[in-house]
C-alpha cells in the first residue's frame, strides 16, 4: 500500500498538470516548411499539437490505420496509444515528438523561441540504400520549380556550388 | 545547384553574371535540401544519375574547370574525361559504378548525421526569422555532430563574423588540416579504363 500511494499521487498530479497544460505559441518546421501554431503544448521536451494543427503543419492526418500522409501510413502502436493521443481542454492532441521517435525522425528544438525542426524521417533517408537518386523540387532564379524526376530518361550531372 | 541559405540574394549574381550564360538548369537550394538528402559535405560535389534515376557515381568533388587549381592543386581534366566517357557509354563506362561499388561508397543511415541536418535546418530557420544569435548554437551543434561537413561550417561562418561567433575562419581551419592542397579528396577514378 505504501508503494502504491506515491504512484497514485504522481498519476493524479500528472493528470491535473495535463488537464491544465498551458497552450503556447510554437513554430514547427516540417518538410522544410515553417508553420506558426497559436496553441501548442510543450511539456518536458515533448510537443503536443491539435489534430487540426498536425495536418496543417505536417500534412499527416490521423486515420484508423495510423498517421497518414497521402499513401504513406505509420500505424500508432495500440499498446502505446496514450503516448501519442490524449484529450484535454475539449481538444484532441497528438504528440508530434513521440511520433518523430516512432518514425526515426531527428528533432532539433530551440526552447527560448519555441521553434521545432523535424528532419528527414528514416523512410526519407533510406532512398540512398535503394541506389535511387533522392528526388527534390527546387526553384531556378525566376522561381520556376524543377524536379529531378522531370529529367527521367536523360542522364543528369548533378553538381552543387555555393557563393560562400 | 546553389547551396545558399540566402538564396537568390547571395547566389543570384553568380547565375546572371555567368559568362557564358548557363545552357543547363541552375537551381537555388536555400534550405540545403540536396546537402541533406545526399549527405553532401562540401562544394562542388557531383553525382551522376542515369536515365532510370539511379545513381551511377555518388558524391565526389566535381570541378568542371581549373579556376580553383591554384588553391586545390587538382587538375579537373581526368574528372571531365570520365564524365564525357559516361555521357557517351552510360552504364558501360568504366567510371559508372556497379551496385556493389555503390553500396560501399554510399553513406550509411547515421542518426548523428541526420540530427546534424536537423540542427542546421533549425539554425537556418532562426537565422531567416531574424534570430542570428539564437541560430549560432544550433549551427555549432550541427558542426559538432557532422564534423566532416564543410557545408555546415562554411555556410554558417558566411552568415556572420566567423572569428567573433565561431572563434575561427575558413583559412584557419584549412591550415589546421594541412593546407588547401588536402582540403579536397580527389575523385577515386579507375586508373585505367576497362576494355
Amino acid at each position: 500500500m505504501k508503494a502504491k500511494f506515491p504512484a497514485l499521487l504522481l498519476l493524479l498530479i500528472m493528470a491535473a498538470y495535463s488537464a491544465t497544460a498551458k497552450e503556447t505559441h510554437a513554430t514547427i518546421v516540417y518538410d522544410d516548411v515553417a508553420t506558426e501554431l497559436s496553441g501548442a503544448n510543450e511539456e518536458a521536451n515533448q510537443l503536443w499539437v491539435t489534430k487540426a494543427d498536425l495536418t496543417r503543419a505536417t500534412r499527416f492526418e490521423l486515420k484508423p490505420q495510423g498517421a497518414c500522409q497521402e499513401k504513406l501510413c505509420f500505424p500508432i502502436p495500440k499498446a502505446r496509444k496514450q503516448e501519442f493521443l490524449r484529450n484535454n481542454s475539449g481538444k484532441s492532441w497528438f504528440n508530434l515528438t513521440a511520433f518523430a521517435q516512432l518514425v526515426q525522425q531527428p528533432v532539433a528544438h530551440d526552447a527560448a523561441l519555441s521553434t521545432w525542426y523535424f528532419g528527414l524521417r528514416a523512410d526519407q533517408r533510406q532512398t540512398l540504400n535503394s541506389l535511387e537518386a533522392p528526388n527534390f523540387t527546387l526553384p531556378d532564379i525566376n522561381g520556376k520549380m524543377h524536379s529531378l524526376s522531370d529529367f527521367r530518361g536523360k542522364k543528369v550531372f548533378l553538381v552543387t556550388w555555393a557563393s560562400w | 545547384m546553389a547551396q545558399d541559405t540566402n538564396g537568390v540574394k547571395d547566389a543570384g549574381k553568380w547565375i546572371t553574371e555567368a559568362n557564358p550564360k548557363p545552357s543547363y538548369t541552375v537551381l537555388i537550394d536555400d534550405k540545403h535540401l540536396v546537402t541533406k538528402l545526399y549527405n553532401m559535405v562540401n562544394v562542388p560535389t557531383g553525382v551522376w544519375i542515369n536515365e532510370q534515376g539511379r545513381i551511377a557515381r555518388p558524391n565526389e568533388v566535381a570541378f568542371a574547370d581549373d579556376r580553383f587549381k591554384t588553391f586545390t592543386g587538382m587538375d579537373s581534366t581526368p574528372y571531365i574525361n570520365a564524365l564525357k566517357d559516361w555521357a557517351e557509354k552510360g552504364d558501360k563506362s568504366a567510371y559508372a559504378m556497379n551496385e556493389e561499388q555503390l553500396r560501399q561508397k554510399l553513406a550509411t543511415n547515421d542518426p548523428g548525421i541526420a540530427l546534424a541536418a536537423a540542427e542546421f535546418g533549425l539554425g537556418e530557420q532562426l537565422y531567416k526569422s531574424g534570430h542570428l544569435t539564437e541560430a549560432i548554437p544550433h549551427f555549432k551543434e550541427a558542426q559538432r555532430l557532422n564534423p566532416k561537413s564543410w557545408n555546415y561550417k562554411r555556410q554558417a561562418w558566411a552568415l556572420s563574423d566567423s572569428k567573433r561567433d565561431y572563434g575561427t575562419t575558413f583559412k584557419d581551419e584549412v591550415d589546421k588540416i594541412g593546407g588547401s592542397k588536402v582540403y579536397y579528396t580527389p575523385p577515386d577514378l579507375p586508373a585505367e579504363k576497362k576494355p
